[in-house]
């Protein structure tokens, strides 16, 4: 378990996130999971099984009722909401839904967002900025503000801002949700080029045939691992 | 975070919602031009009154005698005529006392050049011819005190320049005049002199310029019927005006005036008045400490213009807060510290508040450099206020931001990320 937490992505060692609303809510009743390096996995789970908690602790946004979390070989369940914070920052990459992108910034300042609060200077944030927006096909959009985007160009602009720090994990929420299903595909086909390029990434959707682009799908039934299902095909 | 992308990032925010910024910003700008105004203001009032006083002026002692109540309350607050000329031509032989010499205000009817009267009631002064000084006076002369015979119409006067461009004609030396004074009497005079400027010539008279004219204090004779004229003030003069000097003309006037000797003693003892013996300096002091209340009382309401003012930033830094609800769960998503929002709102406010501050300055030394000029007194510039205004500004942003920041900064992410 030792040796396995330290090169996975991620490792979960029993984890337990329980909400007390008037009566206890286990929303993941034991859980453990590796994610290795470099893999490409899904989650699948009808609604109320725990995707989003899930996806939540692993992106150290929430703290799990029990157990242990490791990411990239730390254990993030026993540190200072500041260094949750910072591990958050660094070593996570977030892709949303609704691509949340500051309104008023540009794709380029959006993309640099994260280097801001890790302190990096601004000529070596515009640079890495400019540098990531072209690997996801946007070179040519650095200025534009969100509401000047497609949606896919802006979900591009969010998987940029994902992976500005080099981060050991690219997490996505229903990446594809708010797209056109053609529009959705280019935006897989991204993923399969970043998962290809060494990403590590984990995938909440409740399409199968989103999932179906993973290595592997964990499916999710009220608050514990169903079933981990191999693909071996990857993503066709 | 550094500052500068705090800086850069909140300027931003503001510039977004510029209409709304400009709103909030207004009542510390009301506040801030208020305060700067009256201050300049102020000071102009008191720099016009203290630039008043001529060197000449400051080894003057200024003796009036008053009910002991109206003690503090200005230059001839109270006065009653008590002085003889004969107390002068004493004080004036006292030791350590240069000169001295009676002063009273005398009520005017008209003042007379040729065929054009001009009806004046007040400016005429009579008082000794060491009142007036050889440099002050640009054409002429000074009248020759003490030996007047009104009978014969050698009556001297002197004349300011806003007397003496009363006339449609300038009146020029060695003209005849006509006053027109107590009890219809009609006074022929002689012009000998016309002064340099308009200004006031000692406290006694009241500050700014204005028509004036200085006659001998023999003119009292005219009117009184054998009796001794008596004069409601007197002036003692001390050869320098270093405190010592001062002291001792005050010293030694006192002394002569509650002696048996005095004249005006003897009254003031029979009516229950005080002597009150003060320089120009320290009679300014006191219409400095009324100018003083009155800004202090001016620059309270705007305090409290500033309060609602900070209220407002507070206010709409809250909305801000709600609103960017979602913007804070993304910057926190990407690794924003609590350390980082709480600064970024609160220099979100803080540029507020100072922005408001600046432009507050302004408009208020705008405003003070325009009414002073238009009321004539001199601009000053109010670095020391226009200083604290500045720190003000971001005392306020700090205040007013402080609980929507805190706020922001414990926002939970999770929530913040699904809020719409």
């Amino acid at each position: 378990m030792e040796t396995e937490s330290r090169n996975s992505a991620v490792s979960l060692d029993g984890v337990v996130k329980t909400y007390r609303l008037g009566e206890p809510v286990h929303a993941l009743d034991g859980v453990s999971l590796e994610v290795p390096r470099g893999s490409y996995t899904a989650v699948m789970g009808p609604s109320g099984s725990g995707k989003s908690t899930l996806m939540n602790l692993i992106g150290c946004l929430d703290t799990p009722t029990e157990g242990e979390i490791f990411l990239d070989g730390q254990d993030v369940t026993r540190v200072s909401d500041r260094e949750r914070t910072r591990i958050r920052g660094e070593d996570v990459g977030f892709v949303f839904q609704t691509f949340n992108l500051m309104p008023r910034l540009t794709a380029r300042e959006n993309v640099a967002l994260p280097m801001v609060f890790r302190g990096i200077g601004r000529a070596e944030r515009r640079e890495r900025a400019a540098e990531v927006l072209d690997s996801v096909g946007l070179g040519d959009r650095l200025e534009h503000r969100p509401n000047e985007l497609s949606g896919g160009q802006r979900q591009r602009v969010a998987i940029a801002r994902a992976l500005v720090n080099d981060p050991a994990l690219l997490l996505a929420d229903e990446p594809t949700g708010n797209l056109d299903t053609e529009t959705g595909e280019q935006i897989m086909d991204l993923f399969e080029e970043l998962y290809e390029r060494g990403n590590t990434i984990l995938m909440v959707t409740h399409e199968r045939s989103i999932a179906e682009h993973a290595e592997r799908i964990v499916h999710l039934l009220d608050g514990e691992i169903e079933r981990i299902e191999q693909l071996s095909g990857v993503g066709r | 975070m550094k500052l500068l992308e705090s800086l850069r990032i909140s300027w931003r925010a503001i510039r977004g919602h510029k209409l709304r910024s400009t709103l909030t910003t207004l009542g510390v700008i009301i506040g801030i031009a208020a305060v700067i105004t009256f201050v300049t203001l102020g000071a102009g009032l008191q720099e016009g009154i203290v630039g008043d006083i001529s060197p000449d002026d400051q080894r003057n002692v200024y003796v009036w005698a008053a009910p002991p109540e109206n003690s503090g309350q200005g230059p001839l607050a109270g006065a009653q005529p008590v002085f003889t000329q004969r107390d002068a031509n004493q004080a004036a032989n006292l030791s350590g006392v240069e000169d001295a010499y009676v002063y009273t205000p005398v009520p005017g009817q008209s003042v007379t050049y040729g065929n054009e009267t001009v009806a004046r009631q007040s400016g005429f002064i009579a008082t000794g011819a060491g009142y007036l000084d050889d440099d002050e006076i640009a054409d002429g002369r000074r009248f020759t005190g003490g030996t007047v015979d009104p009978e014969n119409g050698t009556l001297e006067v002197v004349l300011n320049p806003a007397m003496a461009g009363l006339f449609e004609q300038n009146v020029s030396v060695g003209d005849t005049l006509t006053l027109g004074v107590f009890q219809g009497l009609q006074v022929e005079v002689t012009v000998v002199g016309i002064l340099e400027d308009s200004e006031s010539r000692s406290a006694f008279e009241g500050f700014g310029p204005s028509p004036r004219l200085y006659i001998p204090a023999d003119f009292q004779l005219i009117g009184g019927v054998g009796e001794q004229p008596r004069y409601i003030a007197m002036v003692a003069e001390a050869p320098t005006r270093s405190d010592a000097d001062i002291d001792q003309v005050k010293q030694v006037t006192e002394q002569y005036l509650t002696g048996p000797d005095s004249d005006a003693g003897e009254r003031a003892a029979s009516q229950d008045l005080a002597f009150e013996l003060q320089t120009s300096t320290e009679l300014i002091g006191q219409l400095e400490d009324v100018l003083n209340l009155l800004q202090n009382f001016v620059v309270g309401i705007a305090g409290i213009s500033l309060l609602v003012g900070s209220i407002g930033i507070a206010n709409i830094m809250l909305v801000s807060v709600t609103e960017r609800t979602r913007e804070i769960g993304i910057m926190k998503a990407v690794g924003a510290q609590r350390r980082d929002i709480l600064g970024l709102f609160i220099v979100e406010a803080v540029i507020l508040g100072v922005l408001g501050a600046i432009m507050g300055t302004a408009l208020g030394l705008l405003a003070g450099y325009a009414v002073s000029g238009y009321i004539g007194i001199p601009w000053v510039f109010p670095a020391r206020w226009t200083a604290v205004a500045i720190v003000v500004g971001i005392a306020v942003g700090v205040l007013a931001g402080l609980y929507p920041a805190w706020n922001a900064s414990r926002t939970d992410p999770i929530d913040a990320l699904r809020y719409e």
